[in-house]
């Protein structure tokens, strides 16, 4: 919302060399946040009221005129200019050089600098209105037509700002900041506010002096809908221009200027806060009446939209059908037209929700509505009212009011609330005295009344619409006015009663961290929903799955069940730039299933779990490296992150996985996740390009944590180990699970372990045939063993596959 | 003649001693005991000496030839040793390999330093899950039923769980408050915990405007807490994230769940609040809202009010992050683009 500060001073009285920066960051700080101050004057710098002294033809193009023009410093200058009604004697606005203007109000700002328009120098630009930003306060009839401020009785020279009086400051207020603060939308408002913050005294509106002795009549059929009424019917009115000042105030703080009869209305609601509405009086039949909306009635607004109403709307009606929608907008049928000549005022105070139900069943938010949904005191009408009758009069020196009806049938009440002081004190940490806080609440407009350790504050109607209502915000209204930066800041203090162990949350940061620092993966985020070109991709179906009502897309609709579709996106959009590189995330994924309730029961939540997924991408070709690398950051994974350590078997096939190329994890018992290649059509329709893709998931709230590091102490071997190589030819369909198997490690044995080192399939071996390389560790407790004795231990291994997996040697 | 050899000799070993390399070496050796060397001139001329001395002189010229010949093969053993196992053109210059070339996500990095923190100061760390009931979204926050933020256009709801009561209403959490009812519910006062997640808005994005993004709550309850502490916390908090002393002012605000409420706000960390265009040119930036947890919502959390009061916190990570490392567009943090998250170390 903008604020003119010219305005604000109507109503209190701040001095003319008030710091303004102080002002803004005062408010800022203790009301409502200032986003910016602007000094409406420098848009015009650079720009000069001038009076032409001649027009003249140019001699190169017809639509052009060569103007003499004084701008007021003793020299005249020639301007080039295509505006249809120059004319001596003219006032105009001539932007000189150094000057910011939109050519014909339109594209980015230019700066003005002399030059030559068709051979003839120009000196500077004599504007139209949309041009230097004052198309909406002087419209333009058509186009090309200049501004012409003759009516303006100053000197060639003076700089525009000034002609104009728009020497104003304006502050921008951040609606978000307010939107509990129904008292604070309008001038009046925040001047009321800045009177308490600074001492200062606030001017009161005159009431309005009006007879009530008509029969003129208001009917409220739902008081709780519209608890209050006026209305005022006068006569002697007519369609004309306001004053240029309410005008040029109007136009200041970001709305259009109409007509005296509406810009009065307006004006009313940007002092006031208070929105109102003038009728057409004589397109009113019978009495005003304030009603629900039947079903299905008709209105036509003034915009030009006709809704089709319901009954929890609340419309203005007269003897014949709906005329307004209440608080929102006029109906076209009342409206003010040019040949409008009485008027009825409306100046009505609305319940909020309403207000807001319906501006929003129509998709028709005004500034009326906007203001009514905050919910404005009813006592405000009659600062409304004061000041409409103000402007009605003097506008319209012939005025007759004819009728006028105050209907305030739901009184308002205002909040009264008793707070103890003790408990003031102790929330405050600082002592205040009686008086200091009576006297920072009494400003403010409370009613204190303090006995013992009890205060009893009565709020003020502007406060009392649900703003102030239980005892912390009268305690935030003491600490605000008090400076919420002249509180000494002061510390906890907790006993503590125990380490803080929290193995879950450790855990998941361990894995983080291992695939990050250790592994080398890099973390990304991607959004909770997935595109349905990836759902197709990698999972196909979408059972199961939970979905947006309203998504981003059309095509993110399905909440994510598993991360890998968003993951091999991912993989897509990096392919471009990398040719190797891996990924992982982190995230929650959700099904459609196991709905349970923990904290409320009435409350039903779908299963959500927390899972770790992971894709390696790297040039296809080497699977077999692609497929160890990840096996080995899984197999790795529970010693560094402490937690019990996986299994892997082949049970249940992933379904983006490849036919061969794919285990489950285990933990104990327990599947927790999938490792495998994503599998060629899936990778395809993904629309990966040259790149092999090996993903895993795990589901990291089935993993177990070790209480304390299991770590156990061996003694150092006593007698030396021996490494020892053994190659041997297998069926290429032998496991290295069924080799490992084979050899049957015995505790106590000769041969302590046996690890895989490599394998190979190609020349020199025969076909269906894979030599195999494992590594025997063999040694003894007893003694150091001979060689004989570790060719031995060998043999009984390579004897043992000989005879259980019908191993060869290979030739050494 | 004596002292001639005697003075050869002492030459010859600071000749000897001082050889930068291999090649002195042999110059030395040449010079000295060569065929024209020093000593072995001396020995031609040993004919010449009176035939008395002559023996004792011998033995001195041999002595002191074998004497030169055996520094040398020693220092040349020296140099050899000392000397690199490549050539001298090795270029150390060249970069290193790198270990492994991964990272932790920006936004996961400041949440672990902000937890790092937290829990130097006995704070748990909580976590709650993405999908929540308006129930606790809203009512339990004392948010009134016509607040904006219920509706469709804020908030994600899920299909075929977008009507009926409150309880039967799902949707992606908008914020992270409503878990902290779930916290507080289910433990005993007092509390203290961070409680970082992802929370979600349906809106349109740009530079500065997300539809998923990260907040960082931290939660405070006990009796005969002043608003005021949390002052000292946050400054703390920010000073260690930042690692430098980071002014930090409170101001009036507005939130349902809080009273009283606050903006909090932190000296610009990129012009030190002198004013630039990432603040607006104000010095300061809104970084978090804060406050006393509202008396209906510590009701929600089944504490009475008149008993418990807190201060709660809710730092915006993405604002955060963007601060400490000048990023310029909240959407980068979603893209999942490594020529950005690599940046990060």
């Amino acid at each position: 919302m903008k604020l003119s500060l010219s305005w604000i001073k109507d109503y209190v009285d701040l001095p003319d060399d008030a710091d303004l920066k102080k002002l803004a960051y005062d408010l800022t700080m203790d009301t409502v946040e200032v986003e910016d101050v602007e000094y409406i004057a420098k848009r015009f710098e650079n720009m000069l009221v001038g009076v032409i002294e001649a027009v003249n033809p140019h001699p190169d193009a017809d639509k052009l005129r060569v103007c003499t023009v004084d701008i007021g410093d003793g020299e005249s200058k020639t301007i080039v200019c295509g505006g249809i009604n120059l004319k001596e004697g003219m006032r105009v606005a001539v932007s000189v050089p150094g000057a910011v203007v939109r050519w014909h109000g339109e594209g980015e700002p230019v700066v003005i600098k002399k030059s030559k328009l068709r051979g003839v120098e120009s000196y500077g630009m004599i504007c139209a209105s949309d041009e230097i930003g004052l198309g909406d306060l002087f419209p333009a009839s058509e186009e090309a037509e200049i501004l012409d401020l003759s009516a303006f009785d100053v000197p060639a020279g003076t700089p525009i700002a000034e002609a104009l009086g728009l020497d104003d400051v304006l502050l921008e207020i951040d609606n978000k900041s307010m939107t509990n603060r129904p008292d604070l939308w309008g001038h009046y408002g925040i001047a009321r506010e800045i009177a308490a913050l600074y001492g200062l005294p606030l001017k009161k509106f005159e009431p309005a002096d009006l007879d009530a002795s008509s029969d003129f009549k208001v009917e409220i059929r739902d008081i709780d809908r519209c608890p209050r009424y006026i209305g005022v019917e006068m006569s002697g009115v007519e369609v004309k221009p306001s004053p240029f000042e309410m005008q040029s105030r109007i136009w200041r703080v970001g709305m259009r200027p109409i007509n005296a009869l509406v810009d009065i209305t307006n004006y009313v609601m940007l002092s006031t806060g208070n929105p109102t509405h003038a009728f057409d009086a004589d397109n009113i039949s019978d009495h005003i009446r304030v009603r629900r909306a039947e079903k299905d009635e008709k209105l036509l607004l003034l915009n030009g939209k006709e809704l089709e109403l319901c009954e929890d709307d609340l419309v203005i009606a007269d003897g014949e059908g709906a005329v307004a929608l209440a608080g929102v907008m006029g109906g076209a049928k009342d409206s003010i037209l040019p040949d409008t000549k009485r008027v009825i005022l409306e100046v009505a105070n609305f319940e909020a929700a309403g207000i807001r139900r319906t501006a929003l069943r129509y998709d028709n938010r005004t500034e009326a509505s906007s203001r009514y949904e905050k919910a404005i005191d009813p006592e405000r009408c009659d600062q409304a009212l004061a000041l409409s009758m103000k402007y009605f009069k003097e506008l319209y020196p012939e005025l007759k009011v004819t009728g006028y009806c105050d209907k305030y049938e739901k009184k308002l009440k205002r909040a009264e609330i008793d707070v103890n002081l003790r408990w003031l004190a102790k929330r405050l940490g600082k002592d205040l005295t009686d008086d200091e806080i009576r006297a920072k609440l009494e400003i403010l407009g409370f009613d204190v009344t303090i006995d013992g350790d009890n205060m009893h504050v009565i709020a003020p109607s502007w406060r009392s619409t649900g703003d102030i209502s239980i005892k912390d915000d009268v305690m935030e209204e003491v600490a605000r006015m008090y400076g919420y930066d002249n509180f000494e800041a002061t510390s906890f203090t907790t006993a503590f009663d125990g380490a803080i162990n929290q193995k879950e949350i450790s855990l998941v940061r361990n894995i983080k961290e291992y695939l990050a620092i250790r592994c080398g993966l890099q973390e990304v985020y991607t959004y909770p929903w997935m595109n349905d070109v990836f759902v197709n991709a990698v999972i196909g179906d979408t059972k199961g799955m939970l979905r947006l009502s309203t998504p981003p897309a059309p095509d993110l609709s399905y909440l994510r069940s598993t991360l890998l579709p968003n993951l091999c996106e991912a993989v897509v959009k990096n392919e471009r730039y990398f040719s190797e590189f891996s990924i992982f995330e982190e995230a929650q994924v959700f099904a459609d299933e196991e709905y349970t309730s923990v904290y409320d029961e009435s409350e039903s939540l779908p299963k959500q779990r927390r899972n770790i997924a992971a894709a390696f991408a790297a040039a296809s070709g080497n699977i077999n490296e692609l497929f160890r690398r990840v096996k080995g950051v899984l197999e790795y994974m529970p010693r560094y992150t402490h937690m019990e350590g996986f299994g892997f078997r082949k049970e249940e096939k992933p379904v983006w996985a490849d036919n061969v190329v794919w285990q489950n994890i285990y933990v104990g018992d327990v599947k927790v996740g999938d490792l495998g290649l994503l599998d060629k059509k899936a990778s395809m329709a993904c629309g990966i390009k040259n790149l092999s893709l090996m993903l895993f998931e795990i589901d990291t709230t089935l993993l177990k944590p070790l209480i304390s590091r299991t770590n156990k102490f061996t003694h150092l071997a006593e007698y030396p180990e021996t490494d020892y190589d053994i190659s041997m030819l297998f069926d290429s369909s032998a496991s290295w699970e069924e080799i490992r198997e084979a050899i049957a490690i015995k505790d106590g044995g000769l041969v302590k372990k046996a690890a895989f080192v490599d394998e190979y399939r190609g020349k020199q071996i025969p076909a269906g045939k894979k030599s195999v390389t494992i590594r025997l560790t063999i040694g003894s407790k007893e003694k150091t063993l001979t060689s004989e004795d570790i060719e031995k231990a060998a043999g009984s291994v390579m004897k043992q596959l000989t005879k259980r997996l019908g191993a060869e040697l290979r030739a050494q | 003649m004596k002292d001639k050899i005697e003075r050869i000799l002492s030459e010859a070993k600071a000749r000897i001693m001082g050889a930068p390399a291999e090649s002195e070496l042999q110059k030395v050796r040449s010079e000295f005991v060569g065929k024209q060397g020093a000593l072995t001139l001396l020995l031609k001329e040993l004919p010449k000496v009176e035939l008395s001395l002559r023996p004792e002189m011998g033995k001195i010229l041999n002595v002191a030839k074998n004497t030169v010949m055996e520094l040398i093969d020693e220092k040349r053993t020296e140099l050899k040793l000392k000397a690199s196992e490549v050539s001298p053109d090795f270029d150390c210059s060249v970069p290193g390999i790198m270990p492994a070339n991964g990272g932790l996500h920006p936004i996961t990095q400041m949440c672990y330093d902000l937890n790092d923190a937290f829990r130097s100061m006995g704070f748990e760390v909580f976590q709650e899950d993405d999908i929540t009931s308006e129930l606790y979204a809203f009512d339990k926050l004392n948010f009134p039923q016509n607040h904006p933020a219920r509706e469709s256009m804020d908030t994600y709801w899920l299909e075929g769980h977008d009507s009926g009561s409150t309880n039967e209403k799902l949707c992606l959490r908008p914020h992270l408050t409503g878990g902290s009812v779930r916290y507080m519910q289910t433990h005993k006062p007092p509390f203290r915990f961070v409680y970082p997640g992802r929370v979600y808005r349906n809106e349109t994005t740009d530079a500065h405007h997300e539809r998923a993004f990260f907040q960082y709550e931290a939660l405070i309850v006990d009796k005969d807490i002043t608003f005021t502490s949390g002052k000292v916390l946050i400054k703390s908090i920010l000073s260690k994230v930042f690692g430098t002393d980071v002014p930090v002012r409170m101001r009036s605000g507005f939130f349902p769940f809080v009273e009283p409420g606050f903006e909090i706000d932190m000296q610009c960390q990129v012009c030190g609040g002198k004013g630039c265009s990432v603040c607006k040119h104000v010095g300061w930036i809104e970084v978090m809202p804060g406050g006393s947890p509202h008396p209906n919502v510590l009701r929600a959390a089944g504490l009475d009010p008149d008993e418990y009061t807190g201060f709660y916190v809710n730092i915006g990570l993405d604002r955060l992050v963007m601060m400490r490392y000048g990023v310029d567009d909240v959407r980068l943090f979603h893209s999942a683009d490594l020529r950005f998250l690599s940046q990060f170390r």
